[in-house]
């Protein structure tokens, strides 16, 4: 049995002492930053990414998983008890989760969130074991025409699923596209837009980046508008969902999982719009709609599920295919390249104890969230209460080592505070940063994968469209690029659309 | 939005023509083995006519004008304080060293914005610098710039 085989190394791998610590450290400080609202996985992760060059690659990626889908969990307490998501993926549970906060009914919705998280995560540690190997072998025979068309899909589906404008989504992406063509060029040695400056011969950094336009540029935003949080009060003393709610969610758990995971997988897909999408389906299929925003326990218990699920999901793109279907899997890829492992259909042959311990330290992650998540709720409205002229502070001081301490370089923290500035003024004028930093990790891949088509097609484009895997990427990502302009087709599903 | 979105994509405008005249300038290569401006060009091009079209998009719109303004006539001054105080500490960090010019960094923010209490102040900016010394120089051995004073 292959699989049982599988499963076998993946709990060797995460049973490890030194890997069973940075999974908890994770799933730890993914809760935290969960559950403050201001500072999310992405610049958490990014911010501790230098720190892990210290320790092996498999405790790393284990330690940063963990943030992500901790984060995750984190997310939901403050969209319950405060009304703010503490993450974006976390909006809708705020809907119905506050909505039963005010009826005191904050318990079950918080035990709701956290047992239909572990339960979507579990069910998504069986999906990824069951669909990752068959897809890996599948990838083998991608070629770079293969990879060239599933970026750009994976592109096209981002701008797609943008909250905004489509269009400025794909300026976005292409603006990515150019940062990412900075630096030298591996395949002629010759210097881009570098000016002979040292920092940008190696390109501009992800780090940099990413921690300017989602870390200073949300304190920036902050500032500039007083922040006032008020909590709850209520007694959390019945953490246990009864009977009766355990009724009308297990279903809605359970779908919750399949969109979410799905949605998950989808290049550009990803968390927030898998809770979305579920709650939209609850929402649709339930048989009192008009329940939804009132307090109904589906509407907390099918987004959270899909969220978490979601967030598994979104590995499988990166570990089997080396393509990142989101911002947190870029630094994640950005990560393991640091790390000297490059993710495609050969991870899973060349460091089966990555790929497998991975995999089983999201099941134990998801055992260590529950037991976190529920005795310690109490902890973590204490910490919702430090007030954010004390955390942004703090949250700069964290940015600005993040972005010194991975090349001890000046001119990265220069970079950053640049790009906090552009990230600021883009939130402003409703353009958003998932695009642009997709593309800019998937630019150096992409002009790869799209000079040696070219080359072996000795310069024609018709090598996309006569290899059957490529066109078909080809076709869906024309269809949704053009399927705005068509009028006879309904909307395109917009992130702040409920449905 | 309409003056917002025309002054928006004037910026990326002016960008795809600063991304295009400088990948003019590296060797373009053929169709049957690009070179290293092939790309760059590529996203400059597409980038310029969105925007264009952006422009022209909204400059036509019959939507009425937004009222207000994108920034906080108020509290715009925060801004620029914490801009002024992170560019001002990366260019004084190498100098100070790591202790000294966080400590002042963080005393600086947390009076500046909305004033603590001075001994919150001052104890958090203390206790802040010397955890995140000892995590980051210490614990995790990363090399934090010790500046003249040799700290």
């Amino acid at each position: 049995m292959d699989l049982l085989s599988n499963l076998q190394l993946a709990f060797s791998v995460i049973f490890q002492p030194g890997n069973l610590f940075f999974c908890f450290i994770g799933v730890l400080i993914g809760t935290l930053i969960g559950v403050l609202p201001g500072i999310g996985p992405v610049a958490t992760i990014s911010l501790l990414l230098p720190s892990t060059f210290q320790i092996t690659p498999v405790s790393a990626i284990i330690m940063l998983a963990g943030i992500y889908y901790g984060a995750m969990y984190g997310g939901s307490t403050t969209s319950i008890l405060v009304n703010i998501p503490g993450e974006a993926a976390s909006v809708v549970t705020c809907l119905d989760g506050y909505q039963m906060a005010r009826q005191g009914r904050a318990g079950p919705a918080l035990g709701i969130a956290a047992f239909g998280s572990f339960i979507a995560g579990t069910l998504a540690v069986i999906i990824i074991m069951l669909i990752a190997p068959p897809l890996a072998r599948f990838a083998l025979r991608f070629g770079p025409p293969e990879y060239f068309t599933l970026m750009f899909l994976g592109l096209t589906v981002l701008t797609y699923l943008a909250s905004g404008s489509m269009f400025k989504a794909l300026m976005m992406a292409c603006v990515g596209i150019f940062l990412g063509t900075i630096g030298t060029d591996t395949i002629s040695g010759l210097e881009r837009f570098t000016y002979r400056s040292y920092t940008l011969m190696d390109g501009v950094g992800l780090v940099p980046v990413i921690m300017g336009l989602f870390g200073i540029s949300e304190v920036l935003l902050n500032i500039e508008q007083p922040m006032k949080r008020e909590i709850f009060k209520t007694r959390l003393s019945n953490l246990f969902p009864t009977l009766r709610d355990w009724r009308d969610s297990i279903l809605a758990i359970i779908r919750g999982t399949f969109i979410g995971f799905f949605l998950g997988i989808l290049p550009g897909g990803g968390a927030v719009i898998a809770s979305f999408g579920a709650y939209a389906v609850e929402k649709r299929i339930s048989k009192h709609p008009e329940r939804f925003g009132t307090g109904a326990i589906e509407g907390v218990a099918s987004p959270e599920a899909a969220n978490n699920a979601a967030s598994q999901g979104a590995f499988i793109p990166l570990l089997t295919l080396g393509i990142p279907a989101n911002v947190v899997m870029a630094i994640l890829l950005g990560a393991l390249m640091i790390h000297g492992i490059k993710p495609g259909p050969l991870l899973m042959k060349q460091h089966p104890d990555l790929f497998w311990g991975v995999i089983g330290s999201m099941y134990i992650g998801n055992v260590m969230l529950l037991i976190l998540n529920l005795p310690l709720i109490g902890i973590w409205v204490k910490i919702l209460k430090i007030p954010y002229p004390i955390l942004f502070p703090l949250i700069l001081l964290f940015c600005l080592i993040g972005s010194y301490s991975l090349n001890n370089n000046i001119v990265e923290v220069m970079i950053m505070i640049l790009f906090g500035i552009v990230g600021y003024l883009m939130k402003k004028f409703e353009y958003e940063g998932a695009p642009l930093i997709l593309a800019f990790v998937l630019s150096p891949l992409l002009e790869n994968a799209l000079r040696q088509s070219l080359i072996m097609s000795h310069g024609s484009f018709a090598i996309f469209l006569t290899r059957p895997i490529s066109l078909v990427f080809f076709i869906v990502s024309i269809f949704l690029l053009v399927s705005p302009l068509m009028p006879g087709l309904k909307k395109r599903p917009k992130g702040g659309d409920l449905g | 939005m309409k003056k917002n979105d025309r002054m928006s994509s004037l910026v990326w405008l002016l960008l795809a023509l600063y991304i295009c005249t400088e990948s003019m300038r590296l060797p373009w290569g053929a169709w049957r083995d690009p070179g290293p401006g092939f790309l760059p060009l590529g996203s400059g091009i597409i980038l310029g006519i969105l925007s264009g079209i952006a422009y022209l998009k909204a400059s036509m719109s019959k939507s009425p004008e937004a009222k207000g303004s994108w920034y906080s006539k108020e509290r715009w001054k925060n801004l620029v304080v914490v801009v002024v105080a992170l560019f001002a500490y990366a260019i004084f960090l190498e100098i100070l060293g790591f202790l000294l010019a966080t400590f002042l960094l963080l005393i600086f923010l947390f009076r500046g914005i909305e004033p603590q209490k001075w001994v919150v102040s001052i104890g958090g900016s203390a206790l802040a610098s010397f955890i995140s010394y000892a995590v980051f120089e210490l614990w995790l051995k990363t090399q934090l710039p010790k500046g003249i004073l040799g700290f």
